[in-house]
């Protein structure tokens, strides 16, 4: 079973880490300032400078069995203390990048994060099979209405929806068990009780739905964290919505303004919109430490949502002011748009971190049980 | 150097050369330049010489007494005949003149508002004064008046009126028995030539409230190892090691080294080189007043790089001073005063650590003393990043500035301990003394006051190998 880590070194892990990120943690010298300041650091979980000692000794195994850096909410705080100015939070947040692209079993996350050329072919794939597939399989149109669920039949998209949700489940998941490996299976030491599993179980659910430690970081903790819940809200409803729903909502009837689904189709839009203001602005303004350096699916992760947003709302405005062609356009748009993202965000991209952040503190929690410090045994002198 | 004559005013007077600031550097400059027969001009910007060593208790690593080092050499200097001091003076301008390599520059005395030819040092004014100020000897750790002799050991050893608290009273006046005081005295400036420049400027400690987190004057037992060298000195304030919260005896003692050294975050981003060194020296002293107590040092590196300075280390860490690997970021005070630091042992598991002491002393780093770049008017003396005098070559000729027969000593070219100053100060000297002789010999004519004959060192030999 579970072995001893091989100390191997990688000498260009930092190099690798470095092209998913801008920062100069080659400057660090080691001081500890950093996970002193960190509002999320303590006792058990250490970071980010043992994860930053890990990169420069080039320990690649050492890294990939941390869940450290999805503990991480990146408020910048060390950043902004490091006495060498290596900025940490960046060297965290290229951190999760790579560990993105080791999670993922099939290679195209790494593909993704290592060339735009790639990001684009993929995006561009996934736009035109979904536009011929829409242009394929659509239903009659009718002009004199507008009817989405008989332009767009309604089994066909509920059988689109569960099946993209069913493959990309597939991919996340065991991506997600990569990850379980890496950090908790692979890790020697004592063998972990059944009952640890089940009594642990509840962080799960609790930090999917609250982001709770999010809350914690220090500086503007709550206007960080109410922006990232209402982008995530809004699209948990909208996902609610779009599966479980789809049937009421995307149909040929045409309900009253004010009634509920309807209510919960602006509640959700708004709450996105709004969510994805704070970042887009951050990033385009470079505001805050988090918004000085994006990577390009940062911006690709973010645009991509944002226009699978508005051209949602253009649908409904459409619809509702008897436009049956701009509708109908529209919607062939947003359905191509939300392909590419949910295909590639979700299981290969930045999506994916709704994953390894609800997970990280469940396995840290299991890692712990093992008995084995991980960074045991590195005591000098 | 007929012409500078004629060209000067009458009042002119003339040196060899001049030496800026009278620490232990400019001291030790002046002295070598004196003993070599060289007329030396030594312009001190404080009403006292001896700098910032004078202050300190005992120097590293030999644990020799700070003031008992500096004393002989103020006395020296006060009493050198080759050697005119001129305390609480400021050089305002300096002109290098192309045609003989030489200097003309301009100095201005502050008003003392004190006779000092009538003042005897006796310490009346300061009894009757009224008014009481924090003491910049001792770093705000005892009081002053706004009449006051710096120290008990100043050099020279009168009183200085402080106009700006001053409540003009006149109790000072009616008391003094040499009839000293002169409310009516205003700056006077003065010209003179010289031969060569030797800069001895120093450095200035590392302003720590700038540091935030460390909260160093809203915290009272966060104190500078400047107060702590204090503290553990001869002539020390309470005689005792006591926190100023207080007037507890502290029995669990930090260091925060770096304190204000390699900080992007705060612009310094060198090394000050004596913080590690210092530190330790008052971990040993404090061990000496304070058997039982704890200290421990939060440190990145221990730099001991000279003479004797690893067993030191060593000797410190044997006598039970705890040595932990990180640097402190942040610090929290209690309610009883006490200080929690945090900090990661970076050696041990890591993680975020906490601590609590109940004082905690920022080993501040140093700072160049700025000001003097701007007094040269006709050329350009050039600076490092950091502000620091620029040498021109660090390993072959050090104290050479960016200006031809501009030097410079001790700390005013970056950090360095009291040997290494020292040992600069008498390089400058020399190569002061080979820079005018030089200039004298090719224009045939003196600069300042001509050398004795008795003069020790067989000096023309070694100009003519030069001009080869």
């Amino acid at each position: 079973m579970a072995t001893e880590t091989p100390h191997v070194s990688n000498p260009h892990l930092l190099r690798d880490i470095q092209k998913l990120g801008a920062f100069d943690v080659s400057a660090c010298f080691s001081c500890g300032t950093c996970t002193s300041v960190c509002p999320l650091s303590d006792g058990t979980t250490v970071f980010p400078r043992k994860i930053i000692t890990y990169a420069q000794l080039g320990l690649e195994e050492k890294i990939l069995a941390s869940p450290e850096p999805w503990l991480c909410y990146y408020c910048g705080e060390c950043t902004d203390n490091c006495p060498r100015g290596a900025d940490p939070a960046g060297f965290m947040m290229a951190t999760r990048r790579w560990l993105t692209t080791k999670y993922d079993v099939t290679g195209i996350s790494k593909r993704l994060y290592g060339s735009k050329l790639a990001e684009w072919i993929g995006i561009g794939l996934l736009v035109l099979l979904a536009g011929l597939l829409a242009f394929w399989y659509h239903g009659p149109i009718v002009t004199s209405t507008v009817a989405l669920s008989t332009f767009a039949p309604i089994q066909l998209v509920e059988l689109a929806d569960w099946v993209v949700l069913g493959v990309l489940s597939v991919f996340l998941l065991v991506n997600v068990f990569r990850m379980y490996y890496y950090t908790v299976l692979r890790i020697p030491g004592k063998r972990i009780p059944f009952s640890a599993y089940v009594k642990n179980v509840l962080i799960l659910p609790i930090t999917f739905f609250t982001q709770y430690k999010f809350a914690s970081c220090k500086k503007d903790p709550k206007k960080h964290w109410f922006s990232h819940l209402s982008r995530y809200l809004g699209y948990a409803m909208l996902f609610v919505l779009a599966v479980f729903l789809l049937s009421e909502w995307q149909t040929d009837t045409y309900y009253p303004l004010w009634s509920p689904i309807m209510l919960l189709q602006y509640a959700a839009a708004g709450l996105l919109i709004y969510g994805l203001s704070g970042p887009l602005y951050g990033r385009l303004k470079k505001t805050e430490n988090q918004y000085k350096y994006s990577h390009s699916t940062d911006w690709m992760f973010l645009l991509l949502l944002l226009a699978t947003a508005l051209t949602g709302v253009a649908v409904v405005t459409f619809k509702y002011t008897y436009l049956p062609w701009a509708a109908y356009i529209t919607y062939a748009f947003h359905l191509m748009l939300v392909t590419a993202l949910l295909v590639l965000e979700v299981p290969f991209a930045k999506w994916s971190h709704m994953a390894y952040r609800t997970f990280a503190p469940y396995f840290a929690k299991l890692q712990a049980l093992r008995g084995t410090p991980l960074a045991g045994g590195s005591k000098s002198g | 150097m007929v012409e500078a004559v004629t060209v000067a005013p009458k009042t002119a007077e003339h040196y060899d050369v001049l030496v800026v600031g009278a620490g232990i550097a400019g001291m030790e400059a002046s002295l070598t330049l004196g003993d070599m027969g060289m007329k030396v001009l030594l312009v001190e910007k404080s009403p006292t010489i001896g700098g910032r060593l004078l202050l300190l208790s005992k120097v590293f690593p030999t644990l020799d007494c700070a003031s008992c080092i500096s004393g002989t050499k103020t006395s020296g200097t006060s009493h050198h005949p080759n050697v005119t001091m001129m305390t609480y003076s400021e050089v305002s301008e300096i002109r290098r003149n192309d045609k003989d390599g030489s200097f003309s520059l301009r100095y201005v005395e502050k008003p003392r508002y004190i006779d000092t030819a009538l003042c005897t040092g006796c310490g009346e004014c300061e009894k009757a004064c009224p008014i009481i100020l924090p003491k910049e000897t001792e770093y705000g750790l005892r009081g002053r008046k706004a009449i006051y002799i710096p120290f008990d050991t100043a050099v020279p050893k009168k009183a200085v009126l402080d106009l700006d608290n001053c409540i003009f009273c006149g109790a000072c006046e009616r008391v003094c028995p040499a009839d000293s005081i002169d409310f009516l005295q205003a700056p006077r400036e003065h010209e003179a030539e010289v031969g060569a420049v030797i800069l001895a400027t120093g450095f200035e400690p590392f302003p720590i409230e700038k540091k935030e987190s460390y909260h160093y004057g809203q915290f009272p037992n966060v104190v500078t190892s400047l107060q702590m060298d204090r503290l553990t000195g001869p002539t020390r304030p309470f005689n005792s090691i006591l926190r100023p919260s207080d007037g507890k005896e502290p029995s669990n003692i930090a260091y925060a080294l770096c304190a204000g050294s390699r900080d992007k975050t705060v612009g310094n981003l060198r090394c000050s080189q004596v913080c590690c060194m210092y530190s330790m020296k008052q971990a040993q002293l404090i061990l000496g007043t304070l058997p039982a107590a704890d200290v421990t040092l939060y440190y990145m590196d221990i730099r001991a790089y000279g003479k004797g300075f690893e067993e030191f280390y060593q000797q410190t860490k044997a006598m039970g001073v705890k040595f932990v690997r990180g640097r402190v970021a942040q610090v929290e005070e209690e309610k009883n005063g006490d200080l929690t630091v945090y900090h990661e042992d970076t050696e041990g598991p890591g993680g975020k650590g906490k601590s609590t002491h109940d004082l905690l002393v920022l080993s501040v780093g140093l700072l160049p003393m700025r000001g003097i770049e701007k007094v040269f008017k006709n050329a350009t003396l050039e600076l490092d990043e950091m502000g620091w005098v620029k040498l021109r070559d660090e390993t072959r000729s050090p104290s050479e500035t960016s200006i031809d027969g501009v030097f410079s000593a001790g700390t005013a070219s970056g950090p360095k301990d009291v040997p290494d100053s020292i040992a600069e100060a008498a390089s400058a000297a020399a190569q002061a003394v080979g820079y005018v002789l030089s200039w004298r010999e090719k224009t045939g004519a003196a600069v300042g006051i001509p050398l004795p004959k008795s003069m020790p060192v067989p000096m023309p030999q070694a100009v003519e190998v030069a001009a080869k």
